[in-house]
């Protein structure tokens, strides 16, 4: 339908740094990075954070981060080479021509302009549309991204949203200009599949619709499994592979890619039944949590509920963003006091040890330290009130950790902002096992993290329960997490625990109609069975 | 926002008891029995007979309990009457009305300069941190800061006044009577504006945000007018209203020297005549105005960032 020519073509793209004299220097950051989506096609770009994906977006807009220049190679739109472009050329191409979706999308709004304010931005430079055409447009394109209610979306701020509310009107944001091309970066990668899946199929619907070229840049191999035509893998700055989706996926030539397959592929382990015979360590009893003033019973993140965990069991909490999953958490470790019912422990310590029995893992590395700290101050924090140590004693302490979460001692002096995500979490990890804990509670521990590395702390965190006999809770919205993980289910919706089950029996006959759209959602749609080779791709 | 806005405005009136409370006590703090130095300041002679003074005392309502004096006093005060100046033996209110009047207009004066300097400072010094152009704004006005009123006020006398004969030295009668005064008010706001502003702007250009606005096709200067400055300029709303708040209490130095009838001069004066009531009364009207004007800027800044309101909610 779009009469323009938006194919895409990136032929030999080198990126590096740019010198004060306006040259480049060093070690490139992408290096003969060439690649073609065509109108109407569905390509993915995989591999794992940091090996250039976003670069490669980000040098289609030209819009590299300061400090960064194309050294060599063309980008071209159509019949317009992007390098070569006038600013002009380039504003009218941005947005227009050529769409992105981001990542995070919370963060990609202006925190004090209305969605209709962003919305119109597009709408005016794009499609010439001003006042009540604009505003119409606006609340058509709402609609078609899902929003229930487009008039009452239309004026949120940006923090109103959730995060799926948020990434569908991101999603509606970058179709406002009408694109032909779109670089969808990590759009779904901070939500849970449900929402996930209804996001890629709107925007596969759009490709099938209206020959919509989408370059889908993610980390999650099954949804490339489910959409996409061609799959690119790339590792350090280069593609390392190309090829169409069934061949890629099933006979992969190189190493990195088998291990990303590998990774991708967290298949129910063999699991050994839930321990049975093991006593409760943690009983909660009708436990809700309600916010708000106390004469006026505000919104209730958490209604009436009751788990138990037996020591040495591995429990899965699943939800969707909202269910109350992190309220729960923080009421266990006792952050956040329960409203109503109680949490009572059967822990083996007494005393202040008992208060630390219970330790939480957090979901965002790099925002769980202190920036200013190297990692070895952060780590003697939670020794600080232990007395009975001797300072030999803690830094004793302090270097067996490291070594169980097979951290190299050298990183205690660097600071977050000079550690990978992956390190970090490793590092929270060793934190909460400085005070021995006996139970440990992972808020979504590796859902910030690429699937290589979610793939190494999840058996890292696997290992550290069998050796030291933790009970650990898994939140996540990840069902493989879930499912690679947990020895029973249990699944929160709007603060309610619907379902408790082992996870066997979960997975094989959800009960309750949200788990089973839950797990519904984490199979693919695609009819050809794609998914089947995650399943026979052996590394 | 209903119920923020109560919140802050119980805030505000306690503020305003509480400090009008320790105006209130002043007099019970000084040296000195003010029956008897009224007494004595109408009799000749050292000799004070006592019967006078129980007198006095039961006439002025000085026997009543503390808390009754006070709210008499409060209740006077609100509907005007602030009592009569030692000195001039004329009522306060008549005083320090004209007083507030004029320094408003200075102190108005003094920060709109303050911001239409500062203003396009910040903005180009906080749009490219480092240059040349930012090196020189900041180091400028952080010289600024370092310079006192005392000192500035005379050498802005000598030059534009005493050398170039293009401004009054001192006074209170047209707009070109107010330049010095209001410039050298401005100095230090203005130096402290340019670096909120520096910091807002180098803030809010460095949001993701920004460049998935260029990503919508936004140019450049349109990135920056819609979402960097607007969002950059939200944290000034708060320090403008700090800064008029002190400046009214504050102008004491600029209005003594250039000879400007307004608060700062009115409480000089006061004080330097023990003349309590009326130093009273100019206190307690300026705190009121500036809890008034902070509270007010709340407001506004909880209106201009909606994310501060999500915070408290």
């Amino acid at each position: 339908m779009s009469p323009v020519n938006t194919h895409l073509v990136l032929d030999g793209l080198q990126v590096s740094h740019r010198t004060p004299d306006a040259g480049t220097s060093g070690k490139p950051l992408l290096s003969n990075v060439s690649l073609s989506v065509e109108p109407g096609q569905f390509v993915a770009l995989v591999g794992s954070s940091g090996s250039g994906k976003t670069l490669t977006a980000m040098s289609c807009l030209q819009l590299l981060p300061p400090g960064l220049a194309i050294s060599s190679g063309s980008v071209r739109l159509g019949d317009l080479d992007l390098t070569r472009a006038s600013e002009h050329q380039l504003n009218s191409m941005r947005g227009g021509r050529l769409g992105m979706l981001f990542q995070q999308p919370k963060r990609m709004f202006n925190p004090n302009r209305t969605i209709e304010q962003h919305l119109k931005e597009p709408l005016r430079l794009h499609a010439g549309l001003r006042g009540s055409k604009a505003r119409s447009k606006a609340l058509e394109l709402l609609e078609e991204v899902g929003f229930a209610d487009p008039g009452k979306g239309i004026r949120a701020y940006p923090h109103q949203l959730s995060g799926g509310m948020a990434q569908r009107a991101m999603t509606a944001l970058a179709l406002a200009g009408q694109p032909g091309m779109l670089l969808a970066d990590e759009p779904t990668s901070a939500l849970d599949k449900v929402l996930e899946r209804q996001i890629l199929q709107l925007l596969d619907r759009e490709r099938r619709e209206r020959g919509l070229g989408i370059l889908y840049i993610t980390h999650n191999i099954a949804s490339v499994a489910a959409f996409a035509d061609r799959v690119l893998v790339m590792n350090s700055g280069s593609i390392v592979e190309a090829g169409p989706v069934g061949e890629l996926l099933t006979r992969p030539k190189t190493d990195y890619t088998r291990e990303l397959l590998a990774a991708a592929r967290l298949a129910p382990e063999s699991r050994r039944r839930p321990p049975s015979r093991e006593r409760d360590i943690l009983v909660l009893d009708g436990v809700g949590k309600h916010f708000g003033s106390r004469r006026k019973l505000g919104h209730a993140a958490l209604q009436d509920v009751s788990l138990t965990l037996k020591r040495g069991e591995i429990l899965g909490v699943l939800g969707q963003s909202g269910s109350g999953k992190s309220t729960l958490a923080k009421a266990i470790v006792g952050l956040e006091a329960a409203s109503t019912g109680t949490i009572s422990r059967q822990l083996d310590a007494a005393g202040p040890r008992e208060a630390t029995a219970v330790q939480l893992v957090f979901q965002e590395p790099h925002s769980a330290f202190d920036p200013r700290m190297t990692l070895r101050t952060s780590l003697q924090a939670p020794l600080r009130p232990r007395l009975d140590l001797s300072p030999e004693q803690r830094d004793e302490r302090i270097a067996a950790v490291m070594a169980e979460v097979e951290l190299d001692a050298a990183l205690l002096d660097k600071r977050p902002g000079q550690c990978s995500g992956g390190q970090l979490q490793r590092a929270t990890i060793a934190r909460a096992l400085l005070l021995e804990p006996q139970v440990l509670i992972c808020d979504e521990a590796t859902s910030a993290l690429d699937a290589l590395t979610q793939r190494t702390i999840l058996n890292l965190l696997l290992r550290l329960q069998r050796e030291r006999n933790l009970s650990l809770i898994v939140i996540s919205h990840d069902m493989d997490v879930v499912r690679y993980m947990c020895d029973r289910v249990a699944v929160l919706l709007e603060g309610r625990a619907v379902e408790v089950a082992e996870t066997k029996d979960f997975f094989a006959a959800p009960r309750h109609p949200h788990s089973q759209a839950l797990v519904e959602a984490s199979i693919p749609c695609r009819a050809d069975g794609l998914w089947s080779v995650l399943d026979v791709a052996k590394p | 926002m209903l119920q923020f806005i109560t919140k802050r405005t119980a805030t505000l009136v306690a503020a305003v008891v509480v400090s009008s409370f320790a105006v209130f006590l002043i007099p019970y703090f000084t040296p000195g029995d003010p029956v008897r130095k009224i007494i004595r300041s109408r009799v000749a002679g050292d000799a004070v007979d006592e019967s006078a003074v129980q007198g006095l005392s039961e006439s002025l309502g000085l026997n009543d309990p503390l808390a009754v004096q006070y709210f008499r006093w409060l209740g006077d005060f609100f509907s005007g009457d602030m009592g009569l100046s030692f000195v001039s033996r004329t009522p306060v209110a008549e005083q320090v009305l004209p007083a507030l009047s004029v320094t408003l207009s200075l102190v108005t004066m003094a920060l709109v300069l303050a911001a239409a300097i500062s203003l396009p400072l910040g903005i180009i010094a906080g749009l490219r941190p480092g240059s040349t152009a930012d090196k020189a704004i900041t180091a400028v006005t952080q010289a600024l800061i370092a310079m006192p009123e005392y000192w500035v006020a005379p050498v802005l006398v000598l030059v534009f006044a005493l050398k170039l004969s293009v401004l009054p030295t001192a006074g209170w009668n047209d707009l070109s009577s107010a330049v010095l005064p209001a410039l050298t008010l401005a100095l230090r706001p203005i130096s402290f504006f340019t670096s909120a502003v520096r910091a807002g702007i180098i803030d809010a250009a460095a949001a993701e945000h920004v460049p998935a606005a260029r990503a919508r096709g936004l140019s450049q200067g349109q990135a920056v007018l819609r979402h960097v400055v607007p969002n950059g300029l939200v944290p000034l709303s708060t320090l403008f209203a700090v800064w008029f708040a002190g400046l009214l209490g504050g102008s004491v130095i600029v209005e003594v020297i250039f000879a400007v009838p307004g608060m700062g001069r009115l409480l000089f004066d006061a004080v330097v005549n023990s003349d309590i009531p009326l130093a009273q009364g100019g206190v307690v009207v300026v705190v009121a105005l500036a809890v008034g004007v902070t509270t007010l800027a709340d407001f506004v800044h909880r209106f201009l960032s909606r994310t501060v309101g999500a915070s408290l909610a």
